[in-house]
């Protein structure tokens, strides 16, 4: 490949693979949360649904999106307070619970998209968050494709990680959580209250899932379609356990993720490519499972209390 | 003394076998609710789900083949999960073993009947335990955790159907993407004609009681459930965990693969892209549903068996999308949860 | 005492369910269970869809929805749809659900149907039994047949245009399967007619609700060079046109008139009309005259079937010259001299 071609190809691809992450990592910081406070939520991909759904129908019928995304929390929040209602205070199983909450979510979207929008005959279109040029910086050759043409859901994520990271093990609150999810019992001796700190950080994490929905509709496309997620709700549980159940690491790992995506994308496209484009599909859950594989000689292990109600 | 034995027996069964009932009013229920509001008449819509589930003997038939595959992996995924592998895995291992069922069926037709049939079901085991069993690998030599491993595993089987059947296996190129059939030695035999009722149920209850058996009864389950309630206490017991590990994911890959296997050899005949609908998913739900009690499995296999079946008609008869059934699994799923933890406390309580 | 309370509730959930379910069992009066022949007038014409996946996809399964609504409007047929759970289980079942209940008309919309409607169809020989996408037939089984819509052929058209007008076109598929496939394989050989060398490239997704993974493939398309899109992943679809709008590119949309989704973007569109011409074939039905001797074949030359619009509105719109070639390669197409796809002789 010459020079700017190669060039070309990596500022596309790298300008992508920040898009095809962002859904994900919301997803991913807030399961961190979860799951650091000892919640596993394997329901995300429902969540994620279901913000994506109010998320949709909200900015439709008001045209506005910042109130979708106040809506896609809102129903986060709702979907979190019944989750931890089943998982912390009823002491259920988690993993029944998500698996409950991924076919509430996959039901009752696609049942309300049909019976108010699919027939209605409108155009269902939203006006989506529109990429954001920074000034100056999006002019600078390669760079200001890469990093400085994304839309503000994009960019928030910039703020999301570095917060997180601040939350989770700068602050008291972030310490409490770690606590409950390593030794609830010790936790609750020390004076912290187990309950309330799991509750939040499931609602933590069920609110960003449905943000992350949220974007899939509101920056993305620009249309709720049954089935809209498409598997990230997975994708996101996976980059969490191997992100090391810390946002910076759930970072860097749902970037690895979209720029595999992005890549299968543009290899699929290239001329006189021999590989079948299967094997390209397969490529992003392929280079997860082996970098999963490689890295785990690492220390870093799952919160002690993970899945264990208390 | 005996009355009380006797009244805290009855309790017991009533309930296991009252509640559940109970929890599937309430998720009907819940349904109509949103059925209401969105503008249907829920009586009707029942009332055609009911049909389209009881309405004959074809129909239930219909439902029992439905529940098939989520009887074969839920009672699999009980063994899983009671040994504590969240083994998200089984529609990649039902890919499995539909591939490898498919291979034997094709590639080695000419066998007589007598071997081939059950090479295609072993075969299919095989395949799915691989898948499984790789998983579990996984977990034991690096660390790997088994959910994401079983997740990313799931797209790998679904991409590498997709390349056999617009690839390699496909019966005439540029035509829909499909294998040949497989050869009809390979067929599972269908009993009660004219209903499609086949060998494969019959099959799949025989697994849920041999791997109820397992489980509860012999050395080996009580050694996985060892390993399931605390891993620690289990290693320092001497028992060799990892192959626990490895055990129970060959087991409910294994069971997984099956279903794959008797799919093909029963329903389909042959390997398309999309040959599950999510039977792996929907596992997971039937098995959690019954506590991962392998026996429970068949009845929480037919009740979602029959939900499907029944939604399908509901659609045609009553015009109400079929996804809301969806939303009434889950929700079957969470008010069983709940009763479940009601009886838990009633019986601490008693105790 | 306590048990003997248990015992009660017990047995009134027992009645309460009995209760519950006594209206259910009985058949309902709107349904009744009509025998499998249906009488030679039936009272009412009724078709049945079964379709492969949501029928609001603003695309492949919405166009069989169309026009079945086409029916009922115009024939007053009583119609109704079946979205079947992909799971070849469920096939066999939907076909005979809709036959026990004296449906005339059933539409299996897609080749994978195929195996289920041979093993149905012989047992119901008063009903027909329809296939889209499929060259389905045999003689052996008259009441079954096969409906092709060639989208090769107004693919062949955009092919042609891209070429004319553009730098390079990127197709965006949902899955390979037939007439995805030969849609794209007509575009390209229309652009190929214009240019062998013309850049042409195809990307599957692998589903067909994957709006963001479709509008990248789209955008990677563009930065690569290509000026024109094409998606034909039904939902996923659009994402395509929201790459088109964004980065202000040319399109065309294929099933339907998407013109609202990238007024300026899309040039034209590809008109199914596949109502046009299941109405036609109904009215045989229900008139007792259909009696078909090969498999239906619908091309650009069933003008109320399949055509194609332009949007004046585009930004850039297809120049009335290169209207003009288009309209003769057309004519060539539906005389036959024009092949869309390779395999055809």
């Amino acid at each position: 490949m010459e020079l700017l071609p190669a060039l070309l190809f990596l500022q596309s691809t790298l300008a992508a693979t920040w898009r095809m992450a962002t859904p994900i990592l919301y997803a991913a910081i807030g399961e961190v949360f979860s799951e650091r406070a000892g919640v596993l939520n394997i329901g995300l991909e429902g969540i994620m649904l279901i913000g994506a759904f109010a998320a949709y129908s909200t900015a439709f019928e008001t045209g506005n999106l910042v109130l979708g995304l106040i809506a896609a929390v809102l129903s986060g929040l709702v979907c979190g307070l019944v989750f931890a209602l089943f998982t912390v205070t009823i002491k259920a199983n988690q993993i029944v619970v998500g698996a409950a909450f991924n076919m509430i979510g996959m039901g009752i979207t696609g049942f309300l998209y049909r019976a108010f929008y699919a027939e209605s005959g409108k155009v269902l279109s939203l006006k989506t968050f529109l990429p954001l040029d920074l000034p100056f910086l999006s002019s600078i050759p390669f760079l200001g494709e890469v990093l400085f043409r994304h839309n503000i859901m994009v960019y928030a994520t910039l703020l999301l990680v570095p917060a997180a990271s601040f939350v989770l093990y700068k602050t008291a609150f972030g310490l409490s959580i770690r606590a409950v999810g390593e030794h609830p019992k010790a936790a609750d001796t020390a004076g912290i209250n187990v309950h309330r700190t799991r509750y939040i950080s499931v609602l933590i994490g069920t609110s960003l899932a449905a943000i992350g929905g949220a974007f899939l509709v509101l920056a993305y496309a620009d249309q709720f379609v049954e089935g809209i997620v498409t598997g990230r709700g997975f994708i996101a549980l996976a980059v969490v356990v191997f992100g090391g159940w810390s946002p910076w690491g759930a970072m860097g790992t749902s970037l690895l993720f979209g720029v595999f995506y992005a890549l299968q994308l543009r290899i699929q496209a290239m001329p006189n490519v021999l590989i079948p484009y299967q094997f390209l599909q397969a490529l992003p859950y392929l280079a997860t499972l082996l970098v999963l594989v490689g890295l785990t000689k690492r220390r870093v292990r799952a919160p002690k209390a993970l899945g264990i109600p208390y | 003394m005996v009355w009380r034995n006797f009244g805290k027996r009855f309790r017991r069964a009533w309930q296991s076998i009252g509640l559940p009932p109970i929890a599937i009013l309430i998720a009907l229920l819940l349904g109509a609710v949103v059925l209401w509001l969105a503008g249907y008449d829920p009586l009707i819509a029942y009332r055609a789900m009911w049909q389209g589930a009881f309405k004959d003997l074809t129909a239930v038939t219909e439902v029992l083949i439905k529940a098939t595959p989520l009887i074969f992996i839920g009672a699999g995924l009980a063994i899983a999960f009671r040994c504590s592998i969240w083994n998200i895995g089984a529609e990649g291992q039902f890919y499995l073993g539909a591939i490898a069922a498919t291979a034997a069926g094709i590639y080695l037709g000419s066998l007589p009947r007598a071997i081939l049939m059950p090479l295609v079901l072993l075969l299919g085991i095989a395949g799915g335990a691989m898948w499984g069993m790789l998983a579990g690998f996984l977990k034991n030599r690096f660390g790997a955790n088994e959910v994401v491993t079983t997740i990313m595993l799931n797209y790998i089987a679904i991409f590498i159907t997709g390349f056999l059947v617009t690839g390699p296996m496909i019966e005439t190129k540029g035509l829909f993407p499909q294998t040949p059939r497989i050869s009809e030695n390979a067929w599972l035999p269908r009993f009660l004609p004219p209903t499609r009722l086949h060998l494969g149920f019959i099959i799949a209850l025989l697994l849920a009681i041999i791997l109820y058996i397992l489980l509860f009864k012999t050395s080996i389950g009580y050694t996985i459930r060892a390993v399931g309630t605390n891993a620690e206490a289990a290693r320092y017991a001497g028992i060799n965990v990892q192959n626990n590990i490895l055990l129970a994911m060959g087991i409910s890959g294994g069971a997984a693969g099956l279903a794959g296997a008797v799919e093909v050899a029963a329903i389909s005949y042959r390997l398309y892209q999309l040959i599950s609908p999510g039977y792996g998913f929907d596992g997971i739900a039937v098995s959690l549903l019954v506590g991962n009690n392998p026996l429970g499995v068949i009845f929480s296999g037919i009740l979602f068996g029959a939900l499907r079946s029944g939604s399908e008609v509901m659609q045609m008869n009553a015009r109400v999308p079929s996804v809301l059934v969806l939303m009434i699994q889950g929700m079957v799923v969470l008010s069983v949860v709940a009763f479940g933890v009601y009886r838990a406390v009633t019986m601490e309580k008693e105790e | 005492m306590k048990a003997r309370i248990y015992l009660l509730i017990v047995l009134s959930i027992v009645l309460a369910l009995l209760v519950a379910c006594a209206p259910a069992a009985t058949p309902a009066p709107e349904q009744p269970a009509e025998p499998t022949k249906p009488p030679e007038q039936p009272a009412k014409f009724k078709a049945g869809l079964l379709a492969p996946g949501p029928v609001n996809d603003g695309g492949w399964n919405q166009t069989a929805y169309e026009a079945f609504k086409r029916m009922e409007a115009e024939l007053g047929a009583e119609i109704s749809y079946v979205e079947v759970e992909m799971a070849p289980a469920a096939f066999e079942k939907a076909f005979r659900d809709f036959a026990d209940q004296g449906y005339n008309f059933i539409l299996g919309h897609g080749n994978e149907f195929t195996d289920a409607a041979i093993a149905v169809a012989p047992q119901y020989p008063n009903t027909f039994f329809f296939l889209s996408s499929s060259r389905f037939y045999d003689p052996n089984i008259p009441n079954l047949i096969g409906l092709n819509t060639d989208s090769s052929q107004p693919c062949y058209l955009f092919g042609y245009i891209a070429a004319k007008m553009g730098k390079g076109a990127g197709l965006i598929g949902g899955m390979e399967i037939p007439p995805i496939a030969e849609a794209f394989e007509g575009f390209t050989l229309g652009a190929h007619s214009v240019d062998p060398n013309f850049p042409v490239k195809i990307t599957y997704i692998g589903n067909w609700t994957d709006t963001a993974a479709a509008k990248e493939a789209a955008i990677s398309y563009v930065d690569g060079g290509a000026d024109f899109l094409v998606g034909n992943a039904d939902f996923a679809n659009n994402g395509v046109y929201q790459a088109m709008v964004e980065k202000n590119v040319w399109g065309f949309s294929l099933f339907g008139d998407n013109t609202s989704k990238a007024p300026k973007n899309i040039l034209a569109n590809y008109i199914l009309n596949y109502g046009e011409g299941l109405v036609e074939i109904a009215a045989e039905v229900q008139a007792g005259t259909f009696k078909p001797t090969s498999n239906i074949e619908f091309g650009l030359k069933h003008d109320k079937v399949m055509w194609i619009t332009y949007n004046d509105g585009a930004a850039n719109p297809v120049p009335e010259e290169l209207r003009k070639e288009v309209e003769a390669i057309a004519e060539k197409i539906k005389a036959g001299e024009i092949k869309t796809l390779s395999s055809q002789k």
